[in-house]
């Protein structure tokens, strides 16, 4: 009686009935077509390239400046939006305020939105007069490896407080409530209780922002350009290398983030089985 | 012990309305209602997790209708015993003295008692997910006690647990209640389960606390009809009141004529438990000369386990109960038999309908 959980439930559901019919025929075949072309996309670089190819580009400078620059920017942003995630997931799973619904909606604005225009609109805030007063004031964002970390933040942190959100909305609210009986102000509640038990989905949801973040292109062109040794980092690498014709080393770049990629998803699947985004 | 006032609260169409209620220093006291009748509302609102509207509630005299849930003393165990699935059994228990301050080996000595008491210490390492109803019950109980309240509140605590354990479980509450002497409310929907724990109950609907008192004079007293059917008593009737009796009233109901206490008018609701008729064998005799007698005939017999339900039809449907074995006569369907509704254990409803 105790402890069924759903996957028990799951196991009899697909156990029922006839594992062969035209419906799991059908579905499983687009699984496969989807995989395909994945795996063919994947085999095709590979196979474009020998390891040669990869050390040499791994050895050139601006190659290792780039990645230098994409681990550093992204890291930072990786802090930001670790800083922003918990307690605006937190805020919007736990109050009711004016305005709840359109702040919820505003969270979610970048993940609609085309990253190339999130580019555009911080150009232009930085031609206004907050945006210049800013810049004189010591934070210079356009053309600067802060603008980098700006727009890789602004692209990427909804999908960090999305996933904090979802981690704080399960079912945790009675588990803090129930802690503020039994002695805890409202913020060791938060310590204590809800923290703890949204961590892994707070933490995955910062993993899944950062592998966004260190693969935005779009709006770094337009703000914060793609400047060699400057303010290059691995997707802009990518583009001037295809520019100038030198796919080997695109290529070589690209398979270095699809291996990033992969270690991120595998580290997101470990911390929050089972989560959709 | 614990003072309830006129407290108001509303949560979109319903509310609780001027809620009063009084609980004794180490008294087990049942909150009892249907689904939806507001008692989770009400102690929420006790243990300050929801802010009433209006009432006061006072804890040993001091005032606590404004404090924070931490401020008030009361060990609150909800329904699905809300174990934090992140700790083990030990940590659980002594989160409330950790929130507190205490320190990890002193937290650990205070708890000692109450492991022993609830025989929790092989289970002190172990993660909560795998634990039993039963096991998870007792952590959560140790974990409201541990920080000493003075008021124990108990939301559906057995609802969640099978069946055939209920009644262990039940006992034990009750066992470790009276060793503690701590005042307690036991929030439930059944009235057996209440029955089984308490001294004393409340009875709650749409929001109203509607009655208070043993158990006793709820059984054989209750304030209103609706009342009596949510405690499933079945002789209800209803009739007209035609002539004054001596220290009564003869009330026709069914074409029958029954003699019920005090001086009525109109319509007469009134009630009789099936454990108070008294059945023989017929007689004719008996039933000219005898004070609410009637000769009925059996209509339908139903197992109940441990009893027997009988359906008599005598003109209106009298049901009483009957231990196979140990009754003093052999029941048959289709049998006539004569029935006594002493005056004395009839009970008429001053207001009948709410």
């Amino acid at each position: 009686m105790f402890g069924s959980s759903g996957r028990d439930e799951r196991k009899e559901m697909t156990a029922a009935g006839p594992r062969i019919h035209p419906l799991s025929v059908i579905s499983m075949t687009f699984v496969f077509v989807f995989i395909a072309i994945v795996v063919a996309l994947i085999a095709a670089d590979l196979s474009y390239i020998g390891l040669g190819d990869v050390s040499a580009a791994l050895a050139a400078p601006e190659i290792r400046a780039a990645i230098r620059l994409s681990a550093v920017t992204s890291l930072a942003t990786l802090l930001l939006v670790a800083l922003f995630g918990a307690p605006t997931g937190y805020a919007l799973s736990r109050y009711r305020f004016p305005g709840r619904g359109i702040a919820d909606t505003i969270v979610d604005m970048p993940i609609v939105l085309p990253p190339l225009i999130i580019g555009v609109s911080l150009l232009v805030f930085f031609q206004t007069d907050p945006g210049k007063w800013i810049e004189t004031h010591g934070l210079k964002f356009v053309y600067t490896r802060k603008g980098i970390v700006l727009c890789q933040f602004l692209c990427s942190v909804s999908y960090a407080i999305r996933a904090a959100k979802a981690s704080f909305d399960s079912d945790n609210q009675k588990l803090e409530t129930l802690a503020l009986t039994l002695g805890c102000t409202p913020m060791q509640a938060f310590r204590m209780v809800a923290l703890p038990l949204a961590r892994n989905g707070i933490v995955a949801g910062a993993i899944l922002a950062w592998a966004h973040a260190v693969g935005i292109f779009g709006p770094l062109m337009v703000f914060a350009g793609c400047v060699r040794m400057k303010t290059e980092v691995l997707p802009t690498a990518i583009y001037l290398e295809l520019s100038v014709g030198r796919i080997e080393t695109a290529l070589a770049i690209a398979l270095l983030m699809l291996a990033l990629a992969a270690c991120m998803l595998a580290a997101i699947h470990r911390l929050a089985p089972g989560k959709r985004w | 012990m614990l003072q309830v006032q006129g407290l108001r609260y509303r949560a979109g169409n319903f509310a609780l309305q001027e809620v009063s209620l009084d609980i004794e220093a180490g008294e087990y006291f049942a909150l009892l209602g249907p689904t939806g009748s507001g008692k989770t509302l009400l102690i929420q609102n006790i243990c300050g997790l929801i802010r009433a509207d209006g009432g006061s509630i006072l804890i040993e005299g001091r005032d606590v209708t404004r404090l924070a849930p931490r401020m008030r003393d009361i060990g609150y165990v909800p329904q699905d015993y809300g174990l934090f699935p992140h700790l083990n059994v030990e940590r659980n228990v002594v989160f409330g003295l950790r929130a507190r301050g205490v320190p990890m080996r002193e937290a650990r000595e205070r708890i000692r008692g109450l492991v022993e008491t609830l025989q929790l210490g092989r289970l002190l390492n172990r993660s909560t997910r795998g634990l039993s109803g039963g096991e998870r019950q007792k952590v959560a109980l140790a974990r409201a006690l541990a920080i000493r309240p003075k008021l124990l509140m108990l939301d559906e605590p057995v609802s969640a647990l099978d069946e055939s354990i209920r009644q262990t479980v039940c006992a034990e509450l009750c066992r470790l209640q009276r060793e503690l002497r701590i005042a307690t409310v036991h929030v439930t929907h059944s009235f057996e389960e209440a029955l089984a724990v308490s001294d004393r109950a409340g009875i709650m609907r749409e929001g109203r606390l509607v009655q208070t008192g043993p158990m006793s004079q709820l059984m054989r007293r209750p304030a209103d009809e609706g009342i009596a059917r949510f405690l499933r008593i079945e002789n209800i009737f209803r009739g007209r009141a035609i002539s004054a009796h001596p220290g009564g009233t003869i009330v026709e109901a069914g074409g029958r004529r029954i003699a019920v206490p005090g001086q009525r008018t109109g319509e007469v609701v009134f009630m009789i438990r099936p454990t108070d008729v008294e059945v023989s064998p017929a007689s004719e005799e008996i039933e000219a000369r005898g004070e609410n007698a009637f000769v009925g005939e059996l209509a339908a017999i139903t197992e109940r386990g441990a009893y027997s339900r009988l359906e008599f039809n005598a003109g209106i449907t009298i049901v009483t109960y009957a231990i196979p074995g140990r009754a003093h006569c052999v029941f048959e369907t289709g049998g006539k038999y004569l029935m006594t509704l002493p005056r004395e254990a009839i009970h008429v409803f001053d207001n009948p309908m709410p």
